[in-house]
């Protein structure tokens, strides 16, 4: 055990010196929360409202200034022409157009009430909903305020907890359980097989250090690297993008170390069976890449057409992007997770007898 | 004088490849044997047969009085190895290297006075790859000695290296078989065999074709009515050009 340990501790000063390896560890990870967070891809975004005044008149101009008032509209007076144009290019999402009789009062028998002409961007429906909304409302808390009679039908607003979770919050599991995955596939992969092919593996196993011993070494020296990968991230994700963690962070790193070995197995297995190291990118990729993007990394798995979405629900990374993002956002305990735990650790068991029948140290 | 290495009729074949063909020689201990050869001899197997990392498939080998086959973990401990092509880990230093080494034998070892005595202190603190080929060389001979080993195995110690290296290699085996190491040696460099082995094994085709020291070797083909066809130079190449650039030893 202290071999092992010692051995561990020389491989992690190792690492410490080679800048390369660092690099896909911690910054190109970083670099990739630091740029999706950014991009901020689940975000609504303003609505843009081009407003057309055509009465010019106090009512019209206090409507605006009401509308201004709100900060989820991006307002824009112009004639209606030109708004009706960039509604076209979508710089608009809506172009409201105020009707030269415009004005705020008791509608009289007989006479009609001003129109308010909306045209709303198609391309971009939930944007146009949005606004059309907030337009109502307005136009409704006008009319009460002239009428003077209360509302028929009272509504009063409960706020319930739920909490308001940004594109964030459900990114970041995702890098997580995709760091995990790259860092044990790619790091042992890339490792060992360049040390089987510049002879440094046949050397070692000149001496009588147990093959196993060395192995155990290496598995332990990966998952301190993830722990330490994955707090350096989750510290950044909080502190720059005030990320809510809302189950235990130690159930998160239980689940962290579990996928890592897993996919440590995966690596194993590429690293036993590659001779040379041309031989690990195409297979590391084959493995890795469909799981990039089918399991719920950048976005929901909701976007995959239904039967294919079944079949990536068996996916190792799926299980450990679920498992993680439950507990992360939603406060599950691993007892809540279990199935996902379940997956991980079939996937496990599955990896482990693919490694032990491939891997050769020469 | 007892034999430290001994092998009876042993025998490997890859396939349809017989690379070692039923061999038998012994080491005396405390002499530099080399086994010589073209490449493609059988030499390497042979080599890695004794280190425990090859199993024979027929004959038998004891190293150090233990049986290779048997306890190949065993042999590794009372053994020190310098492989060919074979590579030490990146980013370590030479010291750290050392060490390593120490710890895959789980034994205490002195890593800077083992680096002294290949003359590598000054480099201790470089980074492993960084050295020239003599100092990896003899960084790789340092770490083969870090258990004290009774038998020192060097395959093609110094294929590569430039004259001033092969000639400090050369001391440097002369010093360790002088503090009672047996140096067992592989080399198609004939210059080599004849001024550092006591004795030396010519091999061919999985076969030893002749044993004995170098010198009887060369009185039996003279015996035999050998002759050169030209009259024996009292210099040659080499020695012009050591004369020219100095014996010190370079650091690249």
């Amino acid at each position: 055990m202290r071999q092992i340990l010692s051995l561990t501790v020389v491989l992690l000063r190792a690492f410490s010196r080679d800048f390369a390896a660092i690099f896909f560890t911690v910054v190109l990870p970083l670099m990739f929360m630091l740029i999706f967070g950014a991009l901020n891809l689940g975000a609504l975004g303003h609505v843009n409202v081009g407003m057309v005044d055509q009465a010019g008149n106090q009512a019209s101009s206090a409507f605006v200034d009401a509308l201004r008032g709100i900060d989820t509209l991006s307002i824009t007076v112009g004639e209606e022409a030109a708004e009706r144009a960039r509604l076209l290019k979508s710089d608009r999402d809506l172009v409201v157009v105020i009707p030269a009789d415009f004005r705020i009062a008791p509608a009289s028998p007989g006479s009609a009430v001003p129109t308010l002409v909306v045209y709303e961007n198609q391309g971009r429906a939930q944007q146009a909903a949005v606004g059309e909304a907030i337009l109502t409302q307005l136009i409704d808390r006008a009319s009460f305020a002239v009428t003077r009679t209360a509302p028929a039908v009272a509504m009063r607003r409960e706020e319930v907890s739920v909490r308001k979770l940004g594109y964030l919050d459900f990114l970041v599991p995702g890098i997580i359980g995709l760091n995990v995955m790259q860092l044990a596939i790619f790091g042992v992969a890339f490792g060992l097989v360049s040390q089987k092919q510049r002879g440094v593996l046949r050397r070692i196993m000149a001496t009588p250090l147990r093959p196993r011993n060395f192995l155990a070494a290496h598995v332990l020296m990966r998952l301190l690297l993830a722990v330490l990968q994955v707090a350096i991230l989750l510290g950044v994700a909080v502190v720059v993008f005030k990320l809510q963690i809302v189950g235990s962070i130690f159930d998160i790193f239980v689940l962290v170390t579990l996928g890592s070995i897993l996919f440590l197995t995966f690596g194993f297995a590429i690293a036993g069976w590659a001779k040379t190291e041309n031989q690990v990118p195409p297979v590391a990729n084959l493995i890795t890449l469909p799981m990039f993007f089918l399991s719920g990394t950048f976005f929901s798995r909701d976007a995959i057409p239904a039967p294919f979405r079944e079949v990536t629900g068996y996916l190792p990374l799926t299980f450990l992007n679920d498992a993680l993002r439950d507990v992360s956002t939603q406060g599950a305990t691993l007892l809540d997770v279990r199935m996902q735990v379940l997956g991980l650790a079939a996937w496990a068991i599955a990896g482990f007898i693919l490694a032990v029948r491939l891997f050769r140290l020469d | 004088m007892h034999p430290i290495v001994s092998v009876e009729d042993l025998s490997k074949r890859y396939g349809q490849l017989e690379a070692v063909r039923g061999i038998s020689f012994e080491v005396t201990a405390g002499e530099i044997f080399g086994l010589l050869g073209p490449n493609g001899a059988g030499k390497t197997t042979t080599v890695e047969i004794l280190e425990g990392l090859r199993r024979a498939d027929g004959g038998s080998a004891r190293v150090a009085g233990i049986d290779v086959g048997r306890d190949p973990e065993g042999t590794k401990r009372r053994i020190g190895v310098q492989l060919q092509s074979s590579a030490f880990m990146e980013h370590l230093t030479a010291r750290e290297t050392v060490e390593l080494f120490a710890l895959c034998y789980e034994v205490r070892a002195d890593a800077m006075a083992l680096l002294r005595s290949v003359g590598l202190e000054d480099r201790a603190s470089a980074r492993q790859e960084k050295l020239s080929g003599g100092q990896r060389q003899r960084l790789s001979i340092a770490t083969a000695l870090v258990n004290k080993p009774q038998v020192l195995f060097l395959d093609e110690p110094t294929t590569g290296l430039d004259p001033q290296a092969r000639r400090n290699l050369w001391d440097l085996v002369r010093a360790i078989r002088a503090n009672g190491t047996t140096v067992f040696l592989t080399t198609h460099y004939m210059d080599e065999a004849e001024v550092l082995c006591d004795r030396v094994a010519i091999m061919d085709q999985g076969l030893i074709l002749a044993m004995a020291p170098p010198s009887e070797l060369i009185a039996g083909l003279l015996g035999r009515g050998f002759a050169k066809p030209v009259i024996q130079q009292q210099a040659n190449l080499e020695d012009v050009f050591l004369d020219l650039t100095g014996h010190d030893l370079r650091d690249e």
